[in-house]
């Protein structure tokens, strides 16, 4: 039907076409529809300046944990988030805050008054009042806030 | 390489890949078919970017009244791509109605619908019925003006057919248009509609191999070729075209997104997509009890003749000039419907453009700001900042509650003393509806800024001003064009003055002097 050299040529030129066409058709989808499906891992969040405390109620040792209502965007939604930090006097007047989620497996921990110690109630992570790993399976120290004071207010970055 | 060769041996041996290649690519055409025959691979390219294009955007999309708007948003402003996105999911609908017709329009021209080729056809026009089902479904889902109110009137028509109050509850979900009908067009879009879409290609091509490619009208010497590379080459070509076409629509073009849906709007003036427009002008000339002329019984008629098209013209003979019923009944049809379109087109009115600040939003900017609100409504607070606050509650609700926050229940109680006026808890509501849009609030003039303020608080009581506001006085939304400064100053200060039956009550002692001053020089620039 079509064995001429002349004619193989031209399917095989034909083909190279068609499939090249196919390719830039699926190249050009695949990068938009690539970057939506990516998208929310460029997404920046948008971070704040919260009042957290005044250092005057900051207790001299203990951490003072604090619960702050951050507005957080949630996709298309926008929500209020509960988010549970302690504050921590260092030095003169400088103060830390610590987020209160575990580095091991993300549970709340809470500061026991006794034992001065800073506790994961999942699987016994133990951590010291500035957040350092004392012991149990938590990788990394209690993860830092940016904080600020102007005045007597504190102020975190969430 | 050889491993390769391999491989396809192996995956051959298990699965025959290469004879359903050569099955589907080596299909012999006639010699004679020309570029006419590719508008069924255009119609399955752009049918492949509306599946591909609907799945990704459904990934963003969430189907209820409170989220389908901001979802859509998001989509269009937040997603890398994804105004893109959903400009070829837009787009590639109009693109699609306009390739199923000329498919169908060349094979009407061509006879390709004859003997023995009757259920192929048949095949195909459930397929454009699909397909304006899948217009018609999405239309509704991003939650806008246009959409809600474009759905209405199409819930309205099924309502004046045949079992039309049983019809309607059914597409509606119930008896009103909301959560229900917004989930239940959703399934069919997405669920329903692509079952059927799928089922039908395959058996519509399915029959076309059965049965070979129509082919040129008379036979035309030469031997047969395969369908690849050959024919495939000019599908391909117009393909690329087409997507090329489609790509640069949704790249420069904006899909539309109107103002978020709002039940309570009389103002607003629905109208369908440019492919319903025809169907939608025609309800014109067929008024009261003759209504069912339009919506059920003409389209009806022209369905049916579609689907019997085959039976109704069995000769054999496919020259379009030997079969002048089939060839006069289309184009005169197609002529009506170009004519309706265009009709309906010129009678669209001008919708407002939907980011534009009405004097309303830009007073429930001002207002939002007042200490009653941002105690709350504040970063940190108890509340989101206004600006970010989405309407989860309907405007009624909104106005109580910009009226008086601690009430649970709009109506329960009377807003106490100092509250704010029902028409600043209305500017508030449309504040948040601007904002929901997306667009930036403006820079304005201090005479725009007082006199909003003053129509906030008072004015829209009463007066309707760009769609916005009561309707018991007259509209102040071209007041320039027909009251100057002058005598509008003088009227507002005290109406009884300028006609001592006058209605409305005196605004001299409420307003400042610079107040009045303003806004009357605001309305009479208002021509």
């Amino acid at each position: 039907m079509h064995s001429s050299s002349g004619d193989t040529g031209r399917r095989r030129f034909l083909a190279r076409v068609i499939t090249a066409i196919h390719a830039a058709i699926a190249a050009t989808l695949g990068v938009i529809l690539g970057g939506t499906v990516l998208s929310p891992l460029f997404g920046k969040q948008e971070e704040n300046w919260l009042p957290a405390g005044t250092l005057a109620n900051l207790p001299e040792h203990d951490p003072l944990p604090v619960t702050l209502r951050v507005a957080r965007e949630d996709g298309y939604n926008e929500i209020i988030e509960r988010r549970s930090i302690f504050l921590v006097r260092s030095g003169e007047s400088g103060v830390i805050a610590i987020d209160s989620t575990c580095t091991h497996l993300g549970c709340r921990v809470s500061w026991d008054v006794d034992e001065q110690l800073i506790k994961c109630p999942c699987h016994g992570g133990i951590y010291d009042r500035m957040g350092t790993v004392k012991s149990g399976p938590p990788p990394a120290p209690l993860a830092r806030l940016t904080t600020k004071v102007e005045g007597d207010q504190i102020l975190v970055q969430v | 390489m050889s491993r390769l060769t391999g491989i396809v041996d192996w995956l051959d041996s298990r699965t025959g890949i290469r004879t359903a290649r050569k099955h589907l690519l080596d299909e012999p055409i006639p010699a004679g078919v020309g570029w006419w025959f590719v508008t069924g691979s255009v119609l399955i390219l752009l049918l492949t970017v509306q599946l591909v294009t609907g799945i990704f955007l459904s990934m963003y999309y969430v189907p209820s009244p409170e989220s389908a708007y901001d979802s859509v948003r998001y989509i269009m402003e937040r997603v890398t791509f994804g105004r893109v996105l959903r400009g070829l999911h837009f787009f590639g609908a109009s693109f699609i109605v306009i390739a199923a017709v000329i498919h169908m329009l060349r094979v009407v021209a061509l006879g390709s619908y004859k003997k023995p080729r009757e259920v192929t056809w048949i095949t195909g026009v459930v397929l454009l019925l699909v397909i304006l089902g899948f217009a018609l479904s999405g239309y509704l889902l991003p939650w806008d003006q246009k959409a809600y109110w474009a759905t209405t009137v199409s819930i309205n028509i099924a309502k004046s057919g045949p079992m039309g109050k049983w019809v309607s509850g059914l597409m509606m979900g119930g008896t009103t248009l909301g959560s229900l009908t917004l989930l239940r067009w959703y399934t069919a879009h997405v669920f329903l509609l692509p079952g059927a879409l799928i089922s039908f290609v395959v058996a519509h091509l399915y029959l076309m191999r059965r049965h070979g490619i129509s082919g040129a009208l008379k036979p035309v010497a030469g031997e047969d070729k395969p369908f690849y590379p050959y024919h495939a080459f000019k599908d391909t070509v117009v393909c690329a075209a087409v997507f090329a076409v489609l790509i640069t629509f949704a790249i420069v073009f904006r899909p539309p997104l109107d103002a978020v849906a709002d039940p309570t709007d009389s103002t607003y003036v629905p109208r369908p997509e440019w492919y319903f427009l025809s169907l939608f002008q025609m309800l014109k000339y067929f008024p009261g009890p003759l209504e069912p002329v339009a919506t059920m019984v003409i389209p009806g008629l022209v369905v049916g003749l579609l689907l019997l098209l085959p039976f109704l013209d069995s000769h054999p003979d496919r020259h379009p000039f030997t079969r002048p019923l089939v060839t006069g009944g289309f184009a005169i049809i197609g002529t009506a419907i170009c004519v309706l379109t265009y009709l309906g087109y010129k009678d669209t009115p001008a919708h407002a453009d939907p980011s534009r600040w009405t004097p309303m939003a830009i007073a429930g900017h001002e207002f939002s700001r007042d200490e009653r609100c941002v105690t709350c409504h504040t970063q940190g607070g108890v509340a989101n900042p206004i600006s970010n606050i989405k309407m989860t509650h309907g405007p009624e609700w909104l106005i109580a509650h910009a009226r008086d926050p601690q009430v649970i229940a709009p109506g329960t109680r009377t807003p106490p003393e100092g509250a704010f006026s029902e028409s600043a808890g209305r500017s508030i509501v449309s504040y948040m509806a601007k904002v929901r849009t997306g667009a930036a609030y403006p820079s304005i003039s201090n005479e725009a800024r007082t006199a909003s303020l003053v129509i906030g608080r008072y004015c829209a009581s009463c007066h309707m001003i760009e769609g916005e506001g009561g309707m018991a006085g007259p509209d102040l939304t071209h007041e320039g064009a027909k009251h100057d400064a002058k005598w509008l100053k003088e009227w507002i200060a005290d109406p009884s003055t300028v006609d001592p039956a006058a209605n409305m009550p005196p605004f001299g002692d409420r307003l400042s002097a610079d107040e009045l001053t303003q806004l009357s020089s605001y309305l009479a620039s208002r021509k």
